[in-house]
C-alpha cells in the first residue's frame, strides 16, 4: 500500500502539476501548440538525462555530461567552419562523445577512481577542449550550414491528423529514437540487465564471471554519446555553438534520474521513470515562464522540489 | 533484578502474506529459550518485532506482568534487551574496538575525543569474556574472517556499563551458523554465564545438536505459526524435526551409489601464494574433496584459485588438462561453479529478484528470453526448496537460509563440471540441507568435480571422499573420512596444530 503511494507519488506530483497549469493558464497551456513547443524545448534535457540512467543504473554517475554536450557541438561547429560536410561534423562530434565516454570509463573501471572525481576531472578537460578549439568564441552564421540548423526547425507536419500548420519537430522524434533505445538496452539486452547486477552488488556480479570492467567503459561511451547527440541538437537549434552552451545540463539531468529513482521499487532508476522526472522539470519550467515567475525563483522552486522527492520517497522507505 | 518477558499476539504481515500470525512467547529469567523453524517460518522476523526494528502489525510485550512498549531499538535496548542478528553488520572501515563499542557512550577524555587506550581496554576485556586473546582490536574489521566478525558482533552486545543494570534478555539468531565448533563452544560458555547471572536467552539455530545441548525450552514455529513450546528435556531431536516440517523427513546424507570417475579433472602440484603453501592434489571427475581445519586456515584460497582469484606464486594448477582459469570470466565460461562465502557481500544482489540473482552468470547472446528464464527459475526454485514469493520476488525480502538457497541454485544452474563450494549450507534448514545434499550428489554421479569447505563437520565427513587438512595454508594430509566421527576430524586439526609447533 504505501509502496505503491510511494511510488506513484511522483507521478501523482506531474498530474498535480499539469492540473496546477491547465487551471492557472487556461488559454495557453493545455494547447497542442505548448505541447509540442515543451517537448521539444526538453527534447535534450531529456536524451542526456536517458542515457544518463544508463551509468546511473550501476551507481555510478557522470559529471562531465554538459561539458561534453558544449565540446560536441563545438567539434561539430569547427568541422563545418574547416568546410567538411554535414555527416563528418555530425560523425567528428558523436566520436568525441564516444571517445569522452571511454575515457571516463576508463578512469573510473580500470584505474578505479570515484565517478564524481573522475568525471568532476573530465568536465573541466572537456570544457578547457572546447574552449581551446574554438578560441573561446562563438561559432555562428555562415559557418554552420542551412541544412544543419535546418533539423532543428523541421518536423513532420500534423496537418493530417487535424492540426493545421503544426509540425512534429525532429528534436523531439530524436528525443523519443533515443528513449526506446536507451529502454531496449537497459530492460530487454542482456547487456543492461548486467549492468543493473553491477548496481546490485559489483563484488558478486564479479564473482558470477561478469566482465565488469568492460560493462561498465560501454555505459560510461553510451553516457557520453548521448551527451554527444543533446550538444549537436542544441548547435543546431540555436544555429551556433559556444563553449559553454550544455554546462546547464548535468545537473538537471541528475536530478531528473533522482525524481525518476523514487519511482522504482528498490529505488533503482528506469529509463521511463526517468521521463517522468524530465516531464517534471520541463513543464514546471514551460509553466512557470508563462506565468511570469521570475527565473531565480523557478530555480529554488525546482531545487526544492527535487529535494521534498526524493526526501519523501526516502521516509516512505524506512517504513 | 530477573524478571519474565511476555510476548504476546505478535503479528507481522509483508503485503498480505503473513510471516507471523499470532505467536506467543514467555521468557523465564535463567533459561535458554530455543526458537526453531524451516527456512521462512518467520524465526527472524519475530526476532526483528521485539527488536523494535520492524514495526509489528499487533504485539503486547510485558515484563514481571507490567507492559512496555518496544517501538524502536533504543525501546529495546532501554528495556534490558541485546540482539546478535542473524546477518553481519559490522562496520568493515572501522576498528574492532569501535565496532565492539558502537553504540555505547564510548571512552572519551573531556567529553570530546577519543580515548583510544580506554576503548582498546574495553574492547579487549569483552573479547576476554569470549575467552578470545588472539583479535587485535586495533585492526579494522573488515579484515577479519567472518568467523571473527562474528565473535566481534557477539562481544559488542556483551559490553555493559559498570555500574549499569545488567541486561535481562539476549537474543541470538543462528550465532553458530557462521562459527567453527570450537568458536561455539566459547560461545555455549558464555550463554551459560549469562543464564547464571539470571539473564533470559532466546536462541534460534537450525544446528539441532547444539539446540539439544545448551538450550532448556524449544519454541516451534512453521509458516509464521506457533507450533509447540515444550522443555528440552520432553522431546529429541527427531519430534522436533517432525514438528518443524510437519512431515517425515529425509535427513542424513545421500550415500554414493557410482563410484569416482577416472579422469583427473584439476590437479594442483606445488602450489603456493600469499596465504597457501606446498598444496598438492589431483580431483577426478564426479569425486568430492573437502579442504577443513581451523577457521580461515587457507580454505577459501584454495576455492578462490580455481576461479582465477587467488594467484599461485609458485606451482602448477590445471583444469580440465589446461591451465586454470585465470579469472572468473574464464572460469564460469569453462564450467567452474562458485558459492562463496559470505552470501550477502559476495554471493547476492540484494536488490534484484531471485530470477536476476540466479541467471546473472547464465545469460547468453544479446537479448533476454524472460519466458524461459522464468521456467528456468522455477525448476531451480523446487530443486533447492526456496520458498518465495515468484521467481522475481527482491532477494532481501527472503529470509536468511533461503537467500543461501538463492546463491546455490546460481551455481547449480547450468550442469558445472567444477564446483566450489564455501560453506554452501549456512543458515539453510535441515530439510533443505538434505535436499542440496542430494544435488551435490546428483552433480557428482554425473561427472562434476567438487571442491568444498565447510565448518561443519559432519556434513563433510557425510559428502566427501576426501579431506584435505590444512593448517594455516599448509597441507598436512588428505584423508579417507568414511566412518569418521566429527571428534576425529576435528582432532586432525589440532594435532597438527601442535606438531607445527614444534622447533
Ligand atoms: N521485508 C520483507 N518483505 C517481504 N517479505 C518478507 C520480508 N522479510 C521477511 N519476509 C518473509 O517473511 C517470512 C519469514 O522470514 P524470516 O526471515 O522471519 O524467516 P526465518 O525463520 O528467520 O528463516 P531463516 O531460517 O531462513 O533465517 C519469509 O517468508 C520471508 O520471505
Ligand atoms: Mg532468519
Amino acid at each position: 500500500m504505501t509502496a505503491h503511494m510511494r511510488q506513484f507519488g511522483t507521478l501523482l506530483g506531474l498530474i498535480l502539476i499539469i492540473v496546477f497549469f491547465t487551471v492557472n493558464l487556461p488559454d495557453t497551456f493545455l494547447t497542442a501548440r505548448n505541447l509540442i513547443n515543451v517537448s521539444q524545448q526538453i527534447s535534450m534535457l531529456a536524451v542526456v538525462a536517458f542515457t544518463m540512467t544508463i551509468v546511473m543504473v550501476m551507481n555510478d554517475f557522470d559529471l562531465s555530461v554538459g561539458s561534453m554536450a558544449s565540446l560536441s557541438g563545438i567539434v561539430a561547429a569547427v568541422l563545418f567552419s574547416m568546410g567538411y560536410p554535414i555527416w563528418v561534423g555530425v560523425g567528428g562530434a558523436l566520436l568525441a562523445g564516444l571517445v569522452g565516454g571511454l575515457f571516463n570509463g576508463f578512469l573510473v573501471a580500470v584505474i578505479g577512481i570515484l565517478p564524481f572525481v573522475a568525471t568532476l576531472g573530465t568536465l573541466t578537460i572537456f570544457s578547457g577542449t572546447a574552449f581551446l578549439i574554438s578560441d573561446g568564441r562563438t561559432i555562428f552564421g555562415r559557418d554552420i550550414p542551412a541544412g544543419f540548423s535546418g533539423f532543428a526547425r523541421s518536423g513532420i507536419p500534423l496537418d493530417t491528423i487535424g492540426l493545421e500548420g503544426l509540425k512534429l519537430p525532429y528534436l523531439t522524434i530524436t528525443g523519443v529514437i533515443v528513449l526506446l533505445l536507451v529502454w531496449i538496452i537497459l530492460e530487454q539486452m542482456n547487456f543492461g540487465r548486467r549492468l543493473y547486477a553491477i548496481g546490485g552488488n559489483i563484488e558478486a556480479t564479479r564473482l558470477s564471471g561478469i566482465k565488469v570492467k568492460r560493462l561498465r567503459m560501454g555505459a560510461f561511451a553510451l553516457t557520453g554519446i548521448g551527451a554527444a547527440i543533446a550538444g549537436l541538437m542544441y548547435a543546431s537549434r540555436v544555429a551556433s555553438a559556444n563553449p559553454t552552451q550544455g554546462a546547464g545540463l548535468m545537473l538537471d539531468a541528475i536530478a531528473a534520474v533522482f525524481l525518476g529513482m523514487t519511482m522504482g521499487k528498490e529505488g533503482e532508476p528506469r529509463v521511463l521513470a526517468t521521463l517522468v522526472g524530465v516531464l517534471i522539470l520541463g513543464i514546471l519550467d514551460n509553466g512557470l515562464t508563462q506565468m511570469k515567475v521570475d527565473s531565480y525563483i523557478r530555480e529554488i522552486l525546482i531545487g526544492a522540489i527535487v529535494i521534498a522527492a526524493v526526501a519523501t520517497s526516502a521516509l516512505g522507505r524506512r517504513r | 533484578m530477573p524478571s519474565t518477558l511476555s510476548f504476546n499476539g505478535l503479528r507481522k504481515s509483508y503485503g498480505g502474506a503473513p510471516a507471523l500470525s499470532d505467536v506467543s512467547l514467555t521468557l523465564a529469567p535463567g533459561r535458554v529459550h530455543a526458537l526453531v523453524g524451516e527456512n521462512g517460518a518467520g524465526k527472524s522476523t519475530l526476532i526483528k518485532l521485539i527488536a523494535g526494528v520492524v514495526p509489528a502489525d499487533t504485539m503486547t510485550v510485558t515484563k514481571d506482568g507490567a507492559p512496555i512498549t518496544l517501538n524502536s531499538a533504543g525501546d529495546a535496548l532501554a528495556a534490558g534487551f541485546r540482539f546478535i542478528h542473524q546477518e553481519l553488520n559490522i562496520v568493515p572501515q572501522l576498528s574492532v574496538a569501535e565496532n565492539i563499542l558502537l553504540g555505547q557512550p564510548g571512552a572519551t577524555r573531556y567529553g570530546l575525543f577519543v580515548d583510544w587506550k580506554a576503548l582498546s581496554q574495553k574492547a579487549n576485556s569483552a573479547l576476554a569474556e569470549l575467552g578470545i586473546d588472539d583479535i587485535d582490536v586495533r585492526v579494522h574489521a573488515g579484515g577479519l574472517g567472518v568467523g571473527d566478525q562474528m565473535l566481534v558482533k557477539i562481544a559488542s552486545a556483551l559490553v555493559r556499563d559498570e555500574g549499569a543494570e545488567a541486561p535481562g534478555l539476549y537474543v541470538f539468531d543462528e550465532p553458530t551458523a557462521a562459527l567453527s565448533d570450537t568458536e561455539s563452544e566459547k560461545l555455549f560458555d558464555v550463554i551459560e554465564r549469562l543464564k547464571k547471572d539470571g539473564a533470559a536467552i532466546l536462541y534460534v539455530s537450525h544446528r539441532l545438536g547444539e539446540i539439544m545441548q545448551i538450550c532448556d525450552d524449544v519454541t516451534v514455529l512453521r509458516n509464521g505459526a506457533h507450533v509447540i513450546t515444550t522443555p528440552i528435556a520432553d522431546t529429541s531431536r527427531d519430534e522436533i524435526v517432525h514438528q518443524m516440517t510437519g512431515r517425515e523427513l529425509m535427513d542424513g546424507y545421500p550415500p554414493r551409489i557410482q563410484s569416482i570417475g577416472a579422469n583427473p579433472v584439476c590437479a594442483a602440484k606445488n602450489i603456493s601464494s600469499a596465504k597457501l603453501d606446498q598444496i598438492n592434489f589431483t580431483l577426478r571427475d564426479g569425486e568430492i574433496l573437502g579442504v577443513a581445519g581451523l577457521s580461515d586456515c587457507g580454505q577459501t584460497e584454495i576455492l578462490r584459485l580455481f576461479l582465477g582469484l587467488e594467484r599461485a606464486l609458485a606451482g602448477s594448477l590445471t583444469f580440465n588438462t589446461s591451465a586454470a582459469p585465470r579469472n572468473p570470466v574464464q572460469a564460469w565460461q569453462r564450467g567452474v561453479a562458485y558459492v562463496p562465502r559470505e552470501r550477502r557481500s559476495e554471493g547476492l544482489m540484494m536488490t534484484l529478484g531471485v530470477r536476476q540473482n540466479t541467471l546473472l552468470p547464465h545469460y547468453r547472446g544479446l537479448f533476454a528470453n524472460r519466458r524461459a528464464e522464468i521456467e528456468k527459475t522455477r525448476g531451480l526454485e523446487t530443486d533447492v526448496k526456496l520458498k518465495a514469493v515468484g521467481p522475481d520476488q527482491v532477494v532481501h525480502e527472503l529470509s536468511g537460509g533461503n537467500q543461501q538457497k538463492v546463491v546455490f541454485a546460481k551455481a547449480i544452474a547450468k550442469n558445472p563440471r567444477l564446483l566450489l563450494l564455501d560453506e554452501p549450507t549456512r543458515g539453510v534448514d535441515v530439510g533443505a540441507k538434505f535436499e542440496i545434499y542430494s544435488l551435490i550428489r546428483h552433480l557428482s554421479e554425473g561427472g562434476c568435480s567438487v571442491i568444498m569447505s565447510s565448518s561443519d563437520l559432519p556434513e563433510l565427513i557425510g559428502m566427501c571422499d576426501r579431506i584435505l587438512i590444512l593448517h594455516a595454508g599448509r597441507q598436512y594430509d588428505i584423508i579417507e573420512p568414511q566412518g569418521m566421527q566429527p571428534g576425529d576430524l576435528l582432532a586432525t586439526f589440532y594435532d597438527h596444530h601442535k606438531t607445527s609447533e614444534l622447533p
